[in-house]
């Protein structure tokens, strides 16, 4: 195999000493900033670009790889010792992460994380060997209406986590939609709930709405019933996975990926979608679904291998197209101008040893990752037992510092105070804050998708349905949305032939 | 339809007015998804769309759907609500449900962290994220005056320079940049 | 209770030294400038990292490092609405003359679709740097084999033939098709113009045939069009481009020529010493041997233009764009 070959002579080359170094620096540098608020890869890699300019290029894109991993890590990190997602891709860590971190099972939780993120990141890494040039000139087939489609898709799969009164998780959904609407009309440029205001035009990002109704809604919530007569803090825990724990999660490991490469291969598809539908298929398939929202393990261990996968996917269109699908990838892709590399579809033939390199220190930063985290683990699960005042004023001093250092607008303050305040009136009358989150990250990416499709048929109405992948995705709705009256049907059949 | 169990929030023994106030607050909710409705409609029926529109969906529809079912939610919730039905109030580790709401530590914590977005421009991140990580914790209950302003101070600091020196994000410092 | 009672003012007091004093204390180069340099010199970004103005921001700041120009230059992202956001800043950073923006036709046109407050003509011009022409481009299985072709195709039916652009309605990738359009006696309103989020997305739906034909900058695809992925009609600059075979839209018939560029603009209200080390910071980066190779390594063009020259040029694009735009009901 031609490509075993070259991936060998690039383990050659990231395991020189050298590298290899670059590599453990990196992964330090990226998880150590990725912990901090309001900083998420893209903006890692981009403050570290010029920490490696006096690398020669090898060595300097181990090192980013290993940075861009290490920031992946870090950023869940955060969401789920404090509540307060750095980047969007680690919103869906904070929803199960979190409680169970609460439960005083952190270690645990960031255990599964970090071998999630070991799981997903080896599969996609070995997807990307074997399968980097099909599934590119795959990727660009997918268009408007096929992207559409799978939102449709996403948005029945939102059903399930309505929450147990579904009128007031549709209203969570709703408020949701209403938050993705705010900003400029990405068509057209038209103003939409801006009410004049520039800071406003490009809406209001996802990790915001998140920091808000998670970490400054429960903050205020806490704060509004503070249990003040027992001071007993936070338990440790074990901080290895047990047995059982390995059971749960050995599965949702292997499956992530599964979800999240495939995403991030294609162009648009980034990590929150992939992330939110790990989340709904694990919950679907897992024996505990009851324990769904107050701290299941499964929850944790899915999403963060997709995240790791889908970055992953996104190297593939970066290095084989020179397509970047995410920020990350974009920045990336500037970092390799500068050393004057242009990835596309002829940087293996130019660049062997600098690619098979970098893809081979991504498994080495892989593996650092999870020698340097799984011990943290219950380091950073400890942070959970200083007195509660000063754990509560830090999440609001922390997602005030992540919300204001994106942009240096106070307006973002403002905003995330009234997100927040949002998100303390939805916990006082029982709406599931979930959907209202999901409903930021998938209405914009619906009504741009759908939108687009119907402006490339000129407004027909059957661009929708013109591929055989959004037709094939529609019959899987059907069928799913089917399914009761199916099993109604086909049981009715078996027992009157039983009674035959 | 929804979870009717018992509001845990309600003292145990309350009188019919009480009673009533609590049934009439989450119709607040109601009122809120309401007015939400209405913005977005407001806005989407007087949106400028004087542009090349391709097909049937054009800039407006999509808030003019999100409005439309803004405003059926808000109904069914209200006839939900009239029906005896009720949002449960989240729990948690650190929630004390039996202990009627805290609203002062709440107005307290919104009002310290409104106080810091609007400092951080004139008195720069480290004093206004100082009296945030302060205040916040004076409100939530830690009365040790001595030690709580010099943690936030050096946790402000810290921040600060990890943030401004370090990574080359910058933070507004304070009146004495470069007066010293 | 008086040893406690004496230690609060006193940790007061130091938190109080700690947050006014540190910040000040550590942070080196906020002392008087002298000589040629700028301490403490920023560049805002108006747009996200591995954006346009970033690259050319980033690139400019290393290049000046690099050549000792300036000793150290901070670049930060204030993204926005096209770019306004960060010009509203700037703008309100009267006076500063230690603040750069890297800006472009992008954000002239963003000024005009978002009804923005304020205009570049509130800023201070510093110096036009790069400039680089759009080019036409279709797959490598298009039925289209010359530009020609495209043309009579586009002419007969506008509407079902969607161009790809790689940004939003006012930016470059927007402008050059509807001035094609125009020149080739297309009304712009019938022009099927498909936005996408940057030159990646846009990438995917030209090579699999979403769209008729994608416009982008030169510099983006040089690599898909030299492996043959990519099929170039036409470039919309006023010249041919070294070492691609491809027509200028006037040789193709169309009578009109469209040129992306960049460049820097600082905030207003500077004292004429502190425009002139902007100028001259920007003129010694633009003579340097650092710059030139980060042309080259690019794709950029060299187009330097200074001061009150680069003013003038910046109100004739507003000019231009806002017909453009005009026509098209922006």
């Amino acid at each position: 195999m031609d490509s075993l070959s070259s991936l060998i002579d690039g383990f050659g080359t990231a395991l020189t000493p050298l590298n290899l170094l670059w590599a453990a620096i990196g992964v330090l540098l990226g998880t150590a900033i990725g912990v901090l608020p309001g900083i998420g890869p893209a903006m890692a890699v981009a403050l570290l670009l010029p920490v490696t300019y006096g690398l020669d290029p090898t060595g300097a894109f181990i090192m980013f790889a290993g940075i861009y991993y290490g920031g992946m890590f870090g950023g869940s990190t955060t969401s789920i010792l404090l509540n307060t997602p750095g980047e969007s891709a680690a919103v869906v860590a904070a929803i199960e992460g979190n409680p169970m971190a609460r439960a005083g099972r952190g270690a645990q939780a960031l255990a599964a994380a970090a071998c999630g993120h070991f799981a997903g990141g080896m599969i996609g890494t070995i997807l990307l060997v074997v399968l980097a040039p099909t599934v590119a000139s795959l990727a660009v087939d997918i268009g408007a209406p096929d992207y559409f489609a799978i939102m449709v898709l996403a948005f029945i799969a939102v059903t399930s986590v309505l929450g147990s009164s579904r009128i007031r998780g549709f209203a969570s959904l709703l408020i949701g939609l209403t938050l993705g609407l705010v900003g400029l009309d990405q068509m057209t440029g038209q103003q939409r709930l801006t009410f004049g205001s520039l800071q406003l035009a490009d809406g209001i990002d996802v990790v915001i709405v998140a920091v808000g109704l998670f970490a400054i809604g429960e903050a205020l919530w806490v704060a509004a019933h503070l249990r003040r007569t027992a001071g007993e803090s936070i338990p440790v825990g074990r901080p290895w996975l047990g047995k059982a724990e390995l059971r749960r999660t050995w599965k949702p490991w292997l499956r992530g990926p599964l979800i999240g490469f495939p995403f991030g291969a294609i162009p648009a598809g980034g990590a929150e979608i992939p992330t939110f539908l790990s989340y709904v298929t694990e919950k679907r398939l897992s024996k505990h679904r009851d324990e769904f929202g107050r701290g299941a393990i499964e929850g944790v261990a899915g999403p963060e291998s997709a995240s790791s996968a889908s970055a992953a996917g996104t190297l593939v269109s970066m290095l084989t197209l020179g397509l970047p699908t995410t920020a990350v990838a974009a920045v990336m892709l500037a970092a390799f101008q500068q050393y004057g590399i242009q990835p596309g579809p002829l940087l293996f033939e130019r660049e062997p040893e600098l690619v098979w390199g970098l893809i081979a220190s991504l498994f080495v930063g892989m593996v650092l990752l999870l020698v340097l985290n799984l011990p943290l683990a219950p380091v950073w699960a400890k942070l959970l037992r200083i007195p509660r005042p000063y754990l509560y004023a830090g999440i609001l001093f922390f997602a005030a510092v992540g919300a204001y250092a994106v942009g240096g607008e106070p307006l973002d303050l403002v905003i995330l105070l009234i997100i927040g305040l949002i998100g303390l009136g939805m916990r006082r009358y029982g709406l599931p804050v979930l959907p209202a989150v999901i409903g930021v990250i998938l209405g914009p990416a619906a009504e741009q998708q759908l939108r687009r499709a119907l402006q490339i048929s000129d407004g027909s109405v059957t661009g929708l349905v013109n591929t055989p992948f959004s037709i094939t995705v529609y019959a899987v709705i059907l069928v799913l949305l089917g399914w009761p009256w199916i099993k109604r049907v086909l049981s009715r059949g078996r027992a009157a032939r039983a009674e035959d | 339809m929804s979870t009717t169990g018992t509001d845990p929030t309600a003292p145990p023994r309350d009188s019919g007015l009480r009673a009533l106030l609590r049934g009439r607050s989450e119709l607040g909710v109601c009122l809120i998804l309401l007015v939400l409705g209405v913005l977005v409609l407001t806005d989407a029926i007087t949106m400028d769309t004087d542009i090349t529109q391709r097909g049937p969906i054009g800039p407006t529809t999509v808030p003019i759907v999100v409005g439309v079912l803004l405003l059926v939610v808000a109904v069914l919730l209200a006839v939900d609500v009239l029906r005896g039905g009720r949002g449960e109030a989240e729990g948690g580790e650190d929630i004390d449900l039996t202990e009627p709401g805290d609203w002062r530590t709440v107005a307290l914590l919104a009002g310290v962290f409104l106080a810091n977005a609007v400092l951080i421009g004139p008195l720069g991140f480290p004093i206004s994220g100082a009296l945030l990580f302060w205040g916040s914790a004076y409100a939530l209950g830690s009365r040790n005056l001595t030690r709580d302003p010099l943690i936030a101070a050096v946790l402000s600091l810290v921040t600060y320079v990890v943030f401004n020196n370090l990574l080359g994000v910058p933070l507004p410092g304070g009146p004495l940049m470069g007066v010293l | 209770m008086s040893s406690v009672r004496a230690r609060t003012p006193l940790a007061l007091l130091g938190a109080v030294l700690i947050v006014l004093l540190g910040p000040p204390l550590l942070t080196s180069g906020s002392g008087t400038d002298t000589g040629t340099s700028i301490p403490g010199l920023q560049f805002m970004v108006p747009n996200t990292p591995g954006g346009g103005y970033d690259i050319t921001a980033r690139t400019a700041a290393k290049s000046i490092e690099d050549a000792g120009l300036n000793h150290n230059v901070e670049v930060f992202n204030l993204p926005g609405a096209g770019g306004t956001v960060g010009l509203s800043r700037m703008v309100n950073e009267h006076g500063n003359g230690k603040l750069a923006m890297s800006m472009g036709l992008g954000v002239v046109g963003a000024v005009h679709t978002n009804h923005a407050p304020s205009g570049l003509g509130d800023t201070t011009p510093i110096a036009r740097l790069t400039e680089e022409p759009d080019i036409v481009v279709v797959a490598k299985d298009s039925k289209y084999k010359t530009f020609e072709q495209l043309l009579a195709d586009w002419k007969k039916n506008p509407r079902k033939m969607p161009v790809g652009g790689g940004s939003s309605a006012g930016g470059p990738d927007h402008l050059a098709p509807m001035l094609m359009a125009k020149a080739a006696g297309i009304t712009p309103k019938s022009v099927n113009y498909v936005p996408f989020d940057g030159g990646g997305e846009l990438l995917a739906s030209v090579l699999g045939g979403k769209v008729a034909f994608g416009v982008s900058g030169v510099g983006e695809y040089l690599d898909q069009i030299k492996s043959g992925e990519l099929r170039l009609l036409a470039v919309t600059g006023p010249k041919r481009v070294e070492g691609l075979d491809a027509p200028t839209l006037k040789e193709a018939g169309v009578d009109t020529e469209f040129t992306n560029w960049r460049g820097i603009v600082a905030p207003p209200g500077l004292t004429d010493v502190e425009r002139e080390k902007l100028t001259r910071l920007f003129t010694e980066l633009h003579g340097s041997q650092q710059w030139k190779d980060a042309l080259k390594r690019n794709g950029w063009s060299d187009a330097f233009l200074t001061g009150d020259k680069f003013g003038t040029f910046l109100a004739a694009q507003d000019r231009r764009v806002d017909t453009v735009l005009k026509e098209l009901g922006l």
